[in-house]
């Protein structure tokens, strides 16, 4: 097994640039998912790591091997595809074997290595069938089989789940993940679901617009993100933001004011901020709790009572439509107007700029 | 009221319809109306001429007196007399020319602007390949005629080359003409046979290619393992197609040599206008023609069969 070392790596199409300068390392044996909206690069870094994508610029290594020129072939890399990619004549046997017949090995332990993935997999009874005779998932299965049958030093996978209905996506999601702990190979994954980046990663590279915009494990992501995109896309139902006014700073906290808010005290670095400035104020909806003196007060526009919990679409003074996740089952009607509170410590300040004003671990 | 006034509607609407005989009557019946006009003139244009070519075949007739009948004396002529049989195996040297080249060809320039498929250069590839079909069979031979002639473009170039003792008369050579007609055949059909795969190589997914070149697939497994399997269906048409037109050829031969020198270029298709129109012998040109037709199809149902869609 290997780790990839990604140096400056820039690629454009003509005139275009896509990838903008990605610096990153990559452990052996970690599992690392490229996450971002449609159009941020993700799939084409996964590709130029691949060798399906010449790299502009920049370096790549695999392992130690500087692999910017190097073949596909010669990379030791396995890729899943979005679309499976399975050759429609050859049998599941001939398609999870395929590169091994390429690569010259013995029939006998072809057929142990086919026999041996097939069996990790649960596919034994499918070994003869044709892709066109498989569900979705039993052939997501043999393409997961294709690139664990050659052992190679890191996999990819490009939207592998992205085919699939929602219960098997869940079932395939953990089958990945037992795959990763099993072999405990070397995994990159791209993907625009955020679920699957939170549940499977190690460790998230949040991409937009060629630019990495933040690398973390997916906690971190979510409690403590460096700027207003991952603040906005990791987390679902997505953070609220509303523009706010410093009232106070201290040593270690920012009190902030709005039309929307009343005075809320939140514990962010505070160097360069002064009182009257602007600042974003981003609270996620599950960190709102209805209370009858809570600082954020707005008006119900809609309700979606799962059971559960409610989801309750609110409309601030100012306007600003904001979400709010309540525990249980909350019998609010559309039109009444509803206080919430927010733990200080989970809202976050963000600069003009953008970036977060978080405060030093403790 | 015993009855509940929601179901009245119910009741009418099952006695309205149909019972299932009638209405499988009725649609058959349809079936038929529709399929009516295009049968008429299927049968008028193909299913009589064939039946009346089966029957002539039986008969001796010089197409304008008395026919006589003549039993299977016309078919037993078409399968022993040495000349027929060598212009039966004429009309098959033509299809390895007719059919391996364009096909070979076809598949060739398919892989090859697989990648620039959309580019400027893949439009100018098939657009030059496909000019041949656009233009009439007649002009092509005529203009092949005088490239292969003693003092044409060919032997021009052999002499402009110092290969002054290859130059001949290649359609009048008795080596060479039949050679000759199959490189106007093939010539003719490429463009055909190169859209015709082009189009379908568009439709094979790329991933597959790169999945093959991630599994270690260099260029020629990638044409053995994908390209090939991927375009059986197109091939299929494209030999199907081929050999109709080499083993059933008439004009390319009959504006570029006549069927000579001799009988080295004649062909079945050229016999039968032969036979039937200067030679007046109808009887034996609807045998060779039935005999044609049988060859016809015993050569296409292997590649129907080979090609057909395996999924």
């Amino acid at each position: 097994m290997a780790g990839l070392s990604l140096h400056a790596l820039h690629k454009t199409y003509g005139k275009v640039e896509v990838i903008k300068g990605v610096d990153l390392t990559i452990e052996d044996g970690e599992f690392v998912v490229f996450v971002g909206p449609s159009g941020c690069g993700k799939s084409t870094l996964l590709r130029m790591i691949a060798g399906l994508e010449d790299i502009t610029g920049g370096e790549l290594y695999i392992g130690d091997k500087l692999c910017n020129d190097v073949e596909p072939r010669d990379r030791s890399i396995a890729m899943v595809f979005q679309s499976y990619a399975l050759y429609p004549h050859m049998t599941v046997y001939d398609n999870v074997g395929f590169g091994l017949k390429l690569a010259k090995t013995p029939k006998d332990v072809r057929d142990q290595k086919i026999r041996e993935a097939a069996r990790i997999l649960k596919m034994e009874h499918l070994l003869d069938r044709k892709p066109g005779q498989l569900s979705g998932g039993q052939r997501q299965r043999v393409a997961i089989g294709r690139a664990i049958v050659r052992k190679p030093e890191v996999f990819l996978f490009d939207e592998p789940l992205s085919n699939l209905d929602a219960a098997l996506r869940v079932d395939t999601r953990m089958e990945i993940a037992k795959l990763h702990a099993d072999l405990g190979a070397t995994m990159v994954y791209v993907t625009h679901d955020q679920v699957e980046a939170m549940t499977l990663a190690d460790k998230i590279v949040v991409l937009d617009a060629g630019v990495v915009q933040q690398v973390g494990s997916p906690i971190e992501l979510y409690q403590r993100p460096t700027n207003l995109f991952v603040a906005g896309f990791i987390g679902s139902p997505k953070m609220n933001f509303v523009e706010v006014t410093v009232e106070a700073v201290d040593a270690d906290s920012i009190t902030v004011t709005s039309k929307d808010v009343a005075s809320l005290r939140v514990p962010a670095r505070t160097e360069g901020v002064d009182v009257n400035s602007l600042l974003t104020l981003g609270i996620r909806p599950h960190d709102l709790l209805p209370a009858n003196s809570g600082a954020i007060v707005g008006r119900v526009s809609l309700v979606e009572r799962l059971g559960n919990e409610t989801i309750v679409n609110i409309e601030l003074a100012s306007g600003a439509p904001w979400l709010a996740v309540l525990d249980g089952d909350q019998a609010l009607r559309v039109g009444e107007s509803l206080a919430l509170a927010a733990e200080p410590a989970k809202a976050i300040l963000l600069d003009k700029d953008g970036k977060a004003l978080l405060a030093p671990l403790k | 009221m015993t009855e509940h006034p929601s179901s009245v509607p119910d009741a009418r609407q099952r006695a309205k319809k149909a019972p299932p005989a009638r209405k499988s009557r009725k649609a058959r019946l349809t079936a038929w109306l529709f399929i009516t006009p295009a049968f008429l003139a299927y049968a008028a244009f193909v299913l009589v001429p064939l039946g009346m070519s089966v029957y002539y075949s039986f008969l001796r007739w010089d197409g304008i007196g008395e026919a006589r009948f003549h039993g299977l004396t016309n078919y037993i002529t078409v399968l022993t007399d040495p000349k027929l049989l060598q212009i039966i195996g004429n009309a098959f040297q033509l299809v390895l020319y007719f059919t391996i080249i364009p096909v070979g060809l076809g598949l060739a320039v398919a892989s090859a602007i697989r990648g620039q498929m959309n580019g400027r250069f893949g439009m100018a590839t098939r657009t030059i390949l496909f000019l041949p079909q656009v233009i009439p069979l007649v002009a092509a031979g005529i203009a092949w005629s005088w490239m292969f002639a003693s003092t044409g473009l060919i032997n021009q170039a052999l002499k402009s080359v110092g290969l002054s003792s290859w130059a001949k008369g290649w359609l009048g050579d008795f080596v060479w003409a039949l050679p000759a007609v199959g490189v106007i055949g093939a010539w003719v059909l490429l463009g055909l046979c190169t859209m015709l795969l082009v189009t379908g190589i568009t439709k094979i997914d790329t991933s597959l290619y790169e999945a093959a070149r991630l599994d270690g697939a260099r260029p020629w497994h990638e044409f053995r393992y994908i390209t090939l399997p991927g375009l059986r269906q197109e091939i299929g048409v494209c030999v199907t197609v081929t050999v109709i037109a080499a083993l059933a050829s008439f004009d390319i031969v009959y504006i570029s040599t006549q069927g000579g020198p001799g009988i080295t270029t004649t062909v079945p298709g050229l016999e039968i206008y032969r036979l039937a129109f200067a030679h007046r012998q109808v009887g034996l040109a609807s045998a060779l023609a039935i005999v044609l037709m049988v060859l016809v199809l015993l050569s296409i149902a292997p590649v129907q069969w080979f090609t057909r869609d395996k999924k």
